[in-house]
């Protein structure tokens, strides 16, 4: 349990956590203390100084983003003193704003307007005065606009604290500005577009860049909700309006840093509707594709499935939800009885390593490994897993990267162990051994005849120090990794592409038959393909059934093309690489005729004259339940997982990248890069 | 040649490096070999470079000492040295005419020299002057024969008081240092001296480097620290040099590195050069700086003893902070104690400027009064003109007006008239200084200087610049001087560091004291100094105009009329005051008003 201590706030007793600060105590009270800089989450920096509140015994104010709470405190939050500092604050920042409430994108949740409301300031007592200054928006993603900046600073600090760095504040004075590295636009510096410092700006300076006219803030229905389109399954915040996506932002209340969504989660929604997307069910006729009714469609896939029965072959991607994935198996399995369904979480993961994974709480770890991973920001692998793990180090925790290739995020590692991986954790487990670690005797005599180095002995002196580890792992050292959590007890998880493989795993949809691969190989009566995988070419079949949200090249060479729903239109549960189940509303109706995968099973059943009942929330966690106890096993590295994470993340988001403004990222970056 | 150990001396601090010190010293060395006697090296007669004498105003000062027998030049050039040499080294008969004279004695004579004791006495490159002077000696004996409380005691006693402007008491100080136990600890010499026209902590980091190593060596066994950095802005390429040079000097006695004096104790010192912001000279900001992030002042939630650079327990003191040290530890706390008032103790330097006829650098007891330093000291008022204010602490201090001349100077009773002791920046201002004007130049520099994170210093800052602007050009309005005071007692309340919270001083104190000032600029559009150029008319007084048309000549806007041999007239719409008329005329028929 941790400590608590007792204080008084605008005379309300509470009770608050040892070591918080005032801000996030009066917070948890119902208590709300002004402030335009604070990041619920990072070390107060007392930039507004709106959140100057008095305490008794105490001359001068104090700033609550910065003062931690004490026993038998007595804060008050809404003396006359402070109130009238606050409003001198606000003052003088509209001295210095457009006051373009009428018209302002933000209008709704600026917290600037919110404040002049609350201290009933219609316009500054001062002069006011405007930069004029360029407006950055040469890119479709984030427009600048450093006119209405206060400098609170919440930008630089986000983006400093997920390691991106790309902000900083430049000049003295009254000429103080935020900007990019020699103040070029965005597009020139190394930002990746992931939009965090968008959702942090308490005003208009920063604003998602196609935003105006598409509504106001208070126009907008959000939705919580979950992206599917890599492995991190990162939580977002739809707005809709009328029915149409019209923002996402990250899952993390406004005004935190929590949370970090990237330029995919962020912007390709445009997709949705996109010139690929279907809208309805296509035949091939005469070689080429033509609309058709679902009953007909689904009449020919039906009958090809029964031709084909037990040579029917299933392959799905693993971004689709558990029920899917239950619903899938049930169809494949029992009614067109076949043994062959496998998901493209057999390129680069077992399903052994994706059940033994555990659950763990990254913002709670103190030292992390990263085994054969390379995630990055900037090259959009696992981006958010990226973040996570700079940001846990900016606020103290320490990194230990194992990679026999180059990554980026060795740069901010404590220890990073180049060459051979296994011997690498190999030595780490013989040197805690040998520093009083306990161990079962087959992995201490299996670690023997490893010489250790001084990094090694670095990061095994990490290890046995910490209090939470987590070790991350590719799928493929998946083995290793747990050997040496095992000699902690501690966290180990393996880390997939993309967001359901755990899911998916989890609900059985790994196959009985033959393997992915081979059903590419061996020529099936039927092969069903669900969702976007990476195959570009029709691979040698009889029937080629693609269903999908989006005409990729493979559906253009099919036979039928089935509409799906994309993740914003259906609802369900995926269950994360950490092992969080998390739930999916269906934010936005599917697009024309389009329908969840599920719904598409459940049909295509009843016209082989088969029921499949949808599946229930209990259905779906009794899958999920699974105990699994680790123990020691050999030291391999698992062949042929070893698919590319940037193309394999790529092709499965190709119809999102070529149906969205990312298109333009992919293309500028080209340039640049030439 | 009459004596046999002739040394000469040439005050090379800024102010004589500016009047030329360079060159007086190659015309000695010139002169030196062609009268033939050896003169860097010579057993009998010696050149030295010394630092920062004081008398700025009298550069370049050069002292020739024959046989212990002293002599003061003032105002030496190139062209002086040959007859010096001539008369005074090889005749024995010095130069009457230009030996320093009584205003050299006065500016002397209420001085005390501790920290400066060194400054314009050895050569500051030359690691034996200083040991030869006794320095060192209080390091030896506080590595040797002190533990680290005698020495934070002995510090206490002294009432030492911070000298980087606040005046934090270094005894506490160091005793927190030393409380806090780490690994890690760090020392931190503050010689950033961002105040526009300071030079207190560059004369001794320039004059007597040695003495600000030996402070910090000191100051690292009391608190048990192994690593110190000296940050020092890069404007001060001589004072960087000096100090490498110094510090490398003790690396090679083994007065710095490891085991020092044989005592098993560790101790080293890095420079680090700031990038020459005011506000890095603010002690958190500078450790960011050194910490490779912008210079930003970061709220203090652990005191820097607990907390400092890198997060680890840092004791960061200034540079005339530390360079009192050693004297500190060899004459006694007490001794230290007697020399300044109950609450201060012992000396402090001031950079007395402005216009004021001894102008320079001082070191005066703390409890002085203010009328000492200016008229016995500083010889008064140039050109006879009356005192009008004294501003000090630098750009955000305040001015304090001639008639509480006689409070005396310390840190209580500076604040309690609204100025600040700060880190020694003393402006004579007289009638010709209209107060305005001086508030506003000190807030321009601040508003430029303030690194812009907080609100009120940002942007308040800049409204009072605003406010003081339109005062000045002639656009004042009521209300203006409680909408100052206003903004002053709000940004002084709620900025997140020292310059926020001090830059209204000038404003707020020149209120308090010149209030009629600004209310003459507002209400009745003068400027009693006559400083303000909008505030000012000019105008012909026909009794005394020649008609010689020397003004209507010079007037770059032909905004005179007249013709020859009678009365002249200025016609107000065209005139852009720029006073040329006023300068050309012989007659002294223009009148400024
Ligand atoms: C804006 C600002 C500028 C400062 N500049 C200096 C400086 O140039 N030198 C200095 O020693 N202290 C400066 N200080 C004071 C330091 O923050 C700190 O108090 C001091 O260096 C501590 O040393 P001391 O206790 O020996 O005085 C400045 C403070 C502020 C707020
Ligand atoms: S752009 Fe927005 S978040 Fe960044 S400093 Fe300005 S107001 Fe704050
Ligand atoms: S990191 Fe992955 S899951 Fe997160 S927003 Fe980006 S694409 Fe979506
Ligand atoms: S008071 Fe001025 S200099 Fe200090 S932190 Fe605030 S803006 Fe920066």
């Amino acid at each position: 349990m941790e400590k608590t201590v007792k204080l008084t706030i605008d005379g309300k007793e509470v009770q608050s956590p040892e070591g918080m600060n005032l801000m996030d105590a009066a917070e948890l009270a119902g208590i709300h203390i002004p402030n335009l800089c604070y990041l619920k989450g990072m070390k107060g920096i007392g930039a507004c100084r709106l959140c100057l509140i008095e305490i008794e015994g105490l001359k001068a104010p104090m700033i609550a983003c910065n003062t931690k709470v004490r026993e038998g405190m007595v804060v008050n939050t809404k003396t006359e003193k402070v109130q009238e500092i606050r409003k001198f604050i606000i003052d003088l920042i509209l001295s210095m704003h457009p006051l373009d409430c009428m018209t302002c994108t933000k209008a709704g949740i600026c917290n600037l307007q919110k404040y002049a409301y609350e201290f009933d300031l219609k316009e500054s007592s001062f002069t006011r005065k405007k930069f004029g200054y360029p407006v950055d928006e040469a890119n479709p993603f984030i427009k600048r606009d450093p006119d209405y900046c206060i400098l609170c600073g919440r930008c630089v600090r986000v983006c400093k604290e997920q390691g991106t760095n790309v902000l900083e504040f430049m000049g003295r004075g009254i000429g103080s500005k935020i900007v990019t590295a020699n103040d070029k636009p965005l597009q020139e510096s190394e930002c990746t577009f992931c939009g965090s410092c968008v959702d942090s700006c308490p005003v208009n300076a920063l604003l998602e860049a196609d935003r105006w006219r598409k509504g106001r803030e208070w126009e907008y229905e959000r939705i919580n909700s979950v992206c599917l389109l890599c492995g991190n399954g990162c939580e977002i915040t739809v707005s809709t309006k009328d029915g149409r996506v019209q923002k996402i932002s990250s899952g993390a209340p406004a005004g935190s840093a929590e949370k970090y969504i990237c330029a995919y989660g962020r912007f390709g929604f445009d997709c949705i509707e996109a010139e690929t997307r279907l809208t309805s069910p296509m035949k091939k006729i005469d070689g080429e594709l033509r609309g058709t009714t679902w009953e007909d469609a689904l009449k020919i896939v039906a009958d090809e499935l029964k031709k084909a029965g037990k040579d029917a072959g299933f392959i799905s991607a693993a971004g689709i939800l558990n029920e899917d994935a239950l619903t899938l198996k049930k169809l494949a399995r029992d009614v067109v009885k076949t043994r062959n369904f496998d998901t493209t979480v057999s390129l680069y993961a077992d399903s052994d390593s994706l059940k033994k994974s555990q659950r763990a709480d990254i913002d709670r770890s103190d030292l992390i490994f990263l085994l054969g991973l390379n995630p990055s920001q900037w090259e959009r692998v696992l981006p958010a897993l990226d973040a996570a793990v700079r940001r846990r180090i900016n606020r103290g925790a320490k990194l230990v990267v194992i990679n026999s290739s180059e990554t980026r995020i060795a740069d901010v590692a404590t220890v990073s162990l180049k060459g051979d991986e296994i011997s690498n954790i190999k030595g780490i487990i013989k040197v805690a051994i040998e520093k009083g670690l306990k161990a079962d005797k087959k992995l201490e005599s299996s670690v023997k005849d490893i010489e250790s180095t001084e990094e090694i002995e670095k990061a095994s002196a990490l290890f046995i120090e910490a209090k939470q580890p987590i070790i991350f792992s590719s799928p493929a050292l998946f083995e290793a990794a747990s050997n040496l959590s095992l000699l902690k007890g501690k966290k180990v998880i393996a880390i997939p592409l993309e967001s359901n493989a755990r899911g998916v795993v989890l609900m059985g949809l790994t196959t009985e038959g033959k393997t992915y691969r081979e059903m590419l190989t061996d020529k099936m009566k039927a092969l069903y393909v669900v969702g976007e995988v990476p195959l570009n070419k029709r691979p040698d079949t009889d029937f080629l059934i693609v269903q999908n949200s989006h005409l990729t090249g493979l559906a253009r060479e099919a036979d039928v093309v089935l509409p799906s729903a994309t993740f914003l239109e259906s609802a369900g549960t995926i269950t994360d690489f950490m092992g969080r189940m998390k739930y999916l509303p269906e934010v936005i109706e599917p697009q024309g005729e389009s329908k969840s995968h599920r719904d598409i099973f459940i049909l295509l059943a009843k016209i082989m004259g088969s029921t499949i009942k949808r599946p229930t929330e209990a259905e779906v966690k009794k899958a999920s339940n699974i105990k699994v106890k680790l123990s020691p096993v050999p030291f391999v590295k698992k062949e042929g997982l070893d698919i590319s994470p940037q193309e394999m993340i790529e092709s499965i988001n190709a119809s999102v990248i070529n149906g969205s403004r990312l298109l333009w990222l992919k293309e500028t970056e080209k340039t640049i890069a030439v | 040649m009459s004596g046999d150990n002739i040394k000469i001396k040439i005050c090379m601090g800024p102010g004589g490096i500016a009047a030329g010190g360079n060159d007086v010293i190659e015309a000695f060395k010139g002169q030196l070999t062609n009268q033939r006697i050896n003169a860097s090296f010579g057993e009998q007669c010696s050149l030295h470079q010394v630092g920062c004498r004081g008398l700025c105003a009298k550069d370049v000062l050069v002292e020739i000492i024959i046989d212990g027998k002293e002599t003061i030049y003032e105002n030496i050039n190139p062209e002086k040295v040959p007859r010096i040499v001539k008369e005074h080294i090889l005749g024995d008969n010095p130069v009457k005419e230009w030996i320093a004279g009584e205003d050299y004695d006065n500016f002397k004579k209420k001085q005390i020299k501790v920290v400066l004791s060194h400054c314009g006495e050895i050569d500051p490159e030359d690691m034996n002057a200083y040991i030869e002077a006794g320095g060192y000696k209080a390091a030896h004996k506080a590595l040797t024969s002190m533990s680290p409380s005698e020495i934070v005691e002995t510090v206490k006693t002294s009432n030492l008081r911070g000298r980087g402007g606040a005046g934090f008491p270094t005894g506490l100080k160091w005793e927190l240092g030393l409380r806090i136990k780490s690994d890690v600890k760090y020392v931190i010499c503050n010689g950033d001296e961002g105040d526009p026209g300071a030079f207190m902590d560059r004369s001794v980091m320039e004059g007597d480097p040695h003495s600000v190593i030996e402070g910090m060596i000191i100051c690292a066994k009391a608190t048990e620290s192994h690593k110190g950095y000296i940050y020092v802005r890069a404007e001060y390429p001589l004072a960087v040099k000096r100090l490498q040079q110094a510090i490398d000097q003790c690396l090679q006695k083994g007065y710095l590195g490891k085991n020092i004096f044989d005592t098993g104790f560790d101790f080293d010192i890095r420079i680090f050069q700031g990038a020459g912001a005011f506000v890095c000279g603010e002690a958190t900001a500078l450790m960011r700086s050194i910490e490779g992030k912008r210079g930003m002042p970061t709220p203090k939630l652990w005191r820097s003893a607990e907390k400092g650079l890198w997060e680890k327990p840092t004791v960061l003191n200034n540079v005339e902070t530390f360079a009192n040290i050693p004297k500190i530890i060899l004459n006694g706390g007490d001794w230290f104690r007697n020399l300044g008032t109950e609450r201060s103790g012992g000396t402090k330097v001031f950079s007395l400027t402005g216009n004021i006829k001894n102008s320079g650098l001082i070191e005066v007891p703390l409890g002085i009064s203010l009328r000492e330093i200016i008229y016995d000291i500083g010889g008064g008022i140039e050109g006879g003109r009356s005192l009008k204010a004294v501003q000090t602490g630098g750009p955000s201090g305040g001015c304090i007006p001639a008639a509480l001349l006689d409070i005396e100077v310390d840190y209580e009773s500076l604040a309690k008239v609204g100025s600040i002791m700060g880190s020694g920046g003393m402006v004579v201002l007289d009638e010709t200084n209209c107060m305005v004007n001086t508030a506003k130049f000190f807030l321009e520099f601040t508003q430029a200087e303030s690194c812009g994170k907080c609100t009120p210093c940002r942007i308040g800052t800049k409204r009072m610049l605003e406010i003081l602007e339109r005062i000045t050009n002639g656009n004042g309005k009521e209300g203006d001087i409680e909408l100052l005071e206003d903004l002053g007692s709000h940004i002084r309340a709620t900025s997140l560091c020292g310059l926020g919270m001090t830059a209204p001083n000038p404003v707020l104190s020149t209120i308090r004291y010149f209030r009629d000032e600004y209310e003459a600029h507002i209400k009745d559009r003068k400027c009693p100094a006559l400083v303000c150029r909008n505030l000012i008319t000019y105008s012909i007084i026909e009794e005394e105009c020649t008609g010689c048309g020397a003004c209507k000549r010079a007037c770059p806007v032909d905004s005179i009329r007249g013709v020859r041999k009678k009365p002249h007239k200025i016609d107000p719409e065209l005139c852009v005051k720029c006073g040329t008329c006023f300068d050309v005329c012989k007659f002294k028929a223009i009148l400024k008003a």
